[in-house]
């Protein structure tokens, strides 16, 4: 492949990119399906701000939906009570959320896996109570009527203008993506995402890591928000701290690929394309919620990479011309791979073993078959979790304690 | 790291969604003047947490088309409906609006149910300049948006809903006033406004508050408060409910044996499985009501005529609303001669704003912000049924006070 | 302070049915290392059954356990083997939540579909009945439901400490390589594990049903609290979920007193945000909890 072609070819999305958003508004034949654009392009927002999470440290937060409430509810507040121009407001309310974020991402992020999904949905729910309950702030259940920033604009207009501000908030989350991806700080991040511990050991401050790309994505979550509330204009707690609005969002994630930065956008275009056509299709029916069930549960069982880095992985093996000598495997994935294949080899013993040889994985062969990723998962497991304990440091369980619990 | 082939890929695909979501929405329809029927378009909650409420509105309306219909129209006339789920959400009833007056170009369009959802969508119609006439947001904040547009089409909102029992209560010889109050109330703008309209009237006449309970909608255990208001030993107990937590509430009341000398419910009590419900121990609640299938006014007969005829079974205040909403409708587009977006709209809400409208709910009037200018009446169980006891004129059954035991 | 006394009654009968069902939940994560979010979905479902068992067939809800327990093992059986046992061993925790979250989506939607919206209730002869017990009344289908609880729980009990397949589920709980290396089969006894956690949802729904009102979007509403007891009580361990479950459940129903009903649900929160700053790996039990 020639060089000019290949340096210029990345630029392509982002031409479509522009060219669609810019287009869009004077394509879109009436006010309807153009604020059907803006409700696509703030889940495409919001899932870009996820994705500073969730892709660069594998951190599954179904708790952004909440950060986008508080988001829209500080927007919403420091309009009508403190008196702020909107904007003004919108900016306010995002630094205030990056603010609140950091000691909420340190309570949070502590915890790893189980633990941090738990809190990222106890987050959701006890700002609902909060929100609905401390009705002399926010309204509570009476609602927060945000007034409009363009009072003179016909409502046609009006979605015109916030059409273009979403996507010029789309634009920035992707570039914030895009360079955090190129820079060190987002190597550090993959590192760890691909393995918290030993990035830990090699000298990654992953605390910090996490904690800035935390509030990174709180940011983009809020600003995300705060714009849907002065668009919108209404605010409820029910609609606002939903945990359908997370797993939405993982959802198109996840769909797209974490792993990329257009990932989230194009999720967000077909899940909301898709909630659309669920509701057209099953209007009377709550249907659209088994449907919104069982994609995810397909994506997250047969397509956990994304369904799109899926495709693209069957197109690329088709024409297998431009084919690298790097493999694009995850280490967990060639983990998975040595585990199984090793525990094939090794039968009933492996398990002693297990400790020591995800440590030493370079050893090991890979490929062979991964047949039974489901009865090694307690080996696997247990090896990570050695692992962890061993490069964390500081940690209470060293694995003398834990054989001493196996005795008892 | 991707490939190029992957990228041009996503683009390629981004580029077919954002077409493909144009197109699927191309082709809306030339709606507008001319001799089509009238489309009338509303969104409803059918599935979610109001549904139960929603499908009573959506078969008022259902009733009300095929009532003008039958009868030759509107200007001569069919009337459509086009009725959209907007599954309970404020985010989904803003969007089914913005499609009904902007895709799918209908004539008319007239309110969903409860108040979270009526405000958001007021302001739709109010951008859009179109009129709008509601059938349940009846809290005070709905009239406090400065929509010009919008009218309740009931006799009451809800803070006034119980303004004869108050009356009743406070003229009541001193010895006889009850001298304490328990409110237990839903947290939603309906149910938490007809509890503290009577409460401001109550405490305002001297009635002490010994109980005032705020709960979440989801709730399903009432044991604590109901413990609460038992404790308090409370002479009256008010409950701002929806359906099944006043059910809910009673029952747990009932289980801690609390006998109080007067008990009133919102909404739950006219419910016709509510005797059922709560194992026929009805005897004495009150509940006050914007409807009686028995209600003399000229329409009403018509109506529950009809509607029986059409669904089996006798209409319910959520139908009521639903028809009464029609009926103004209808009144203002005959009156004016015209029914379709634009400068029409505008004639439709001078007029409404001008005139009185004779309804199976009585004669509705509205003030500038829509609010309807009347009182509800007041039901109670006597015996195994459910009669008006005030106001005074239009009552069925004396009102039995002290409340017999439940 | 009779209202004192009504309170701890009534938060204690509350608090049993918290333990049953943290019970399953705690369950689940000991021996997959798995957050089932579908579980109160199931709770739900189980409720419905009742129901409609009681509407259709006019039995009394209780006997709808002879066909929801078995039910339910056999789903949970099948969902152990079919759902997660195929998800890769080193995001299993993470995956899990999503998979199940997706069958609470999927349960919450057919059961819209098959009974709407509308907010059920049995109303059953004895529902308002009760009867006074120093000063405290007690409502007898409150008390139904504690005693299922209980019995329940003392059964599962029972099963862990003197039976062989509570051994092994133990043993697998404990250290899943060690047992595999003494010789259980913990393939099987994680999936008959799953199932056992499974049927207390069985139990926890009809329980449920006899004093309250159902609808489809109820278990968002029991989700929380659930998972906050687990941790509090340490991920993992029955009998910190069952004894956190309590003191919640008391907690909760006292607090009402003071703070009305929407902040007291918030002691939930405030114990799980105070569990994961002070004591992560939770306040009993709980070895598993620090790393998860």
């Amino acid at each position: 492949m020639p060089n000019v072609s290949r340096r210029l070819l990345p630029l392509v999305p982002v031409v479509v990119l522009a060219v669609a958003i810019l287009s869009f508004p004077s394509l879109a034949p009436n006010p309807y399906i153009l604020s059907s654009g803006i409700v696509v392009l703030n889940y495409a927002v919001l899932a870009t701000a996820w994705n500073f999470v969730g892709g660069f440290t594998g951190y599954i937060s179904l708790g952004h939906g909440a950060l986008a409430g508080l988001g829209g509810y500080a927007t919403g507040l420091l309009v009508t009570k403190a008196g702020m121009p909107a904007f003004v407001a919108l900016i306010a309310a995002a630094v205030l959320v990056a603010a609140l974020a950091v000691p909420l991402g340190m309570a949070a992020l502590r915890v790893r896996g189980a633990s941090f999904v738990i809190v990222s949905i106890a987050l959701v729910l006890i700002l609902l109570l909060v929100f609905q309950s401390w009705a002399s702030l926010t309204g509570g259940s009476r609602g927060l009527v945000v007034p409009r920033p363009f009072p003179s604009l016909l409502r046609p207009e009006h979605h015109r203008v916030f059409f273009f501000l979403y996507g010029g908030l789309l634009a920035l989350a992707l570039l914030t993506w895009w360079i955090v991806d190129r820079s060190r700080f987002g190597l550090g991040l993959k590192a760890l995402r691909e393995d918290e511990d030993k990035a830990s050991a090699l000298g990654t401050p992953t605390f910090t890591y996490k904690l800035i790309v935390f509030v990174l994505s709180a940011t983009f979550t809020a600003l995300g928000g705060g714009l849907y509330a002065l668009w919108f204009g209404d605010l409820d707690p029910v609609f606002q701290f939903s945990v359908l609005t997370g797993s939405y969002l993982v959802l198109m994630a996840l769909l797209g690929g974490v792993r990329s930065l257009y990932g989230p956008l194009v999720g967000a275009l077909v899940v909301g394309t898709a909630l659309e056509y669920f509701k057209g299709s099953f209007g009377n029916t709550p249907l659209h919620l088994v449907a919104t069930g069982v994609l995810l549960a397909v994506v997250v069982l047969v397509m956990p990479d994304g369904v799109l880095p899926a495709l693209a992985a069957g197109w690329s093996r088709l024409r297998r011309t431009s084919q690298t000598s790097i493999r694009e495997v995850t280490a967990a994935e060639l983990r998975d791979q040595r585990t199984s294949a090793a525990s094939a080899a090794s039968g009933s013993a492996r398990s002693a073993d297990s400790a020591g040889f995800a440590g030493s994985a370079g050893s090991a062969a890979s490929g062979a078959g991964a047949t039974s990723p489901g009865t090694d998962a307690g080996v696997s497991e247990r090896a990570s979790a050695h692992e962890r304990s061993g490069g964390g440091g500081g940690k209470p369980d060293s694995p003398g304690r834990r054989d001493q619990e196996a005795r008892r | 790291m991707p490939s190029p082939y992957r990228r041009t890929r996503w683009a390629a695909a981004l580029l077919l969604m954002t077409t493909s979501l144009t197109a699927c929405s191309g082709g809306g329809e030339d709606g507008g003047g001319g001799d089509g029927p009238i489309k009338v378009g509303i969104s409803l909650p059918l599935t979610g947490d109001f549904s139960e409420p929603g499908q009573g509105v959506q078969q008022g309306y259902e009733a009300w088309a095929k009532i003008v219909n039958d009868s030759g129209g509107l200007l001569g006339r069919q009337v459509e409906l086009k009725i959209l789920d907007d599954q309970s959400s404020a985010d989904r009833v803003v969007a089914d609006y913005e499609q009904l007056i902007g895709s799918d170009q209908v004539d008319l369009v007239v309110g969903p149910f409860s108040t979270r959802l009526v405000v958001p969508s007021a302001r739709v119609a109010s951008e859009y300049g179109m009129l709008f006439v509601e059938p349940a947001g009846a809290a005070a904040e709905v009239f406090t948006q400065g929509f010009k547009n919008l009218f309740y089409a009931a006799p009451a909102v809800a803070n006034d809903h119980y303004n004869h029992l108050a009356e009743y209560i406070l003229a009541l010889p001193a010895d006889q006033r009850p001298k304490t109050a328990a409110y237990a109330a839903m947290d939603d703008p309906f149910a938490q406004g007809t509890a503290y309209g009577l409460k401001a009237k109550l405490e305002a006449g001297g009635v002490k508050t010994v109980v005032d309970e705020v709960y979440p909608p989801n709730t399903t255990d009432f044991g604590s408060i109901a413990a609460k208001i038992a404790a308090s030993k409370a002479d009256v107990v008010v409950g701002g409910s929806q359906y099944q937590d006043g059910v809910n509430l009673i029952v747990a009341l009932q289980q801690l044996n609390y006998q109080p000398k007067l008990a009133a419910f919102s909404t739950a009590p006219t419910n016709p499985e509510f005797a059922a419900a709560i194992g026929n121990k009805t005897e004495g609640i009150l509940a006050p009501t914007g409807y009686s299938q028995d209600a003399p006014y000229p329409s009403n007969k018509e109506f529950v005529e009809k509607y029986t005829a059409q669904f089996g079974k006798a209409p319910e205040e959520d139908q009521a609303n639903a028809y009464t909403t029609g009926q103004v409708v209808a009144a203002a587009v005959k009156a004016v001669g015209c029914a379709e977006q634009g400068d029409c709209q505008q004639k439709l809400i001078d007029w409404v704003h001008a005139n009185k409208v004779e309804t199976v709910v009585g004669t509705l009037s509205w003030d500038d912000t829509g609010k309807p200018q009347g009182a509800h009446m007041i039901q109670q169980w006597v015996g195994g049924d459910i009669k008006i006891v005030l106001p005074a004129d239009v009552k069925e059954a004396a009102i039995v006070y002290p409340k017999p035991a439940w | 302070m009779s209202l004192v006394l009504q309170s701890v009654v009534l938060g204690l009968l509350l608090g049993g049915l918290y333990a049953l069902l943290a019970a399953g939940l705690t369950l689940y994560f000991g021996i997959m290392r798995v957050v089932m979010i579908a579980h109160s979905a199931f709770l739900i479902l189980a409720a419905y059954l009742a129901w409609w068992w009681h509407e259709r067939l006019g039995l009394d809800p209780l006997l709808s356990l002879v066909v929801t327990v078995p039910l339910f093992f056999l789903a949970g059986v099948a969902m152990q083997r079919l759902l997660l046992a195929r998800l890769r061993a080193v995001t299993l925790t993470m995956m899990s939540v999503l998979v199940t979250f997706a069958v609470a989506l999927t349960i919450e939607g057919l059961l819209g579909y098959a009974f709407t919206g509308t907010q059920r209730r049995i109303q059953l002869g004895y529902g308002s009945a009760g009867f006074e017990l120093f000063g405290a009344r007690i409502a007898v289908v409150k008390l139904i439901a504690f005693g299922l609880a209980v019995v329940s729980l003392g059964a599962l009990y029972l099963l862990m400490k003197r039976t062989s397949f509570g051994w092994a589920l133990r043993a697998t709980i404990q250290h899943r390589d060690a047992a595999r290396l003494v010789g259980i089969d913990t393939e099987r006894t994680a999936g008959y594990g799953f199932g056992l956690g499974l049927a207390t949802a069985a139990v926890g729904g009809t329980a449920l049903s006899l004093d309250s009102t159902i609808y489809p979007s109820l278990h968002w509403h029991w989700i929380g609290p659930l998972m906050a007891i687990i941790v509090v009580g340490g991920l993992g361990s029955v009998p910190g979920a069952a004894a956190a479950a309590l003191l919640l459940g008391l907690a909760q129903s006292l607090l009402q007193i003071p703070l009305g009903t929407t902040w007291a649900q918030t002691v939930f929160y405030v114990a799980l945000f105070a569990t994961l700053a002070v004591r992560p790996q939770g306040f009993f039990g709980g070895r598993l909890a620090q790393r998860f």
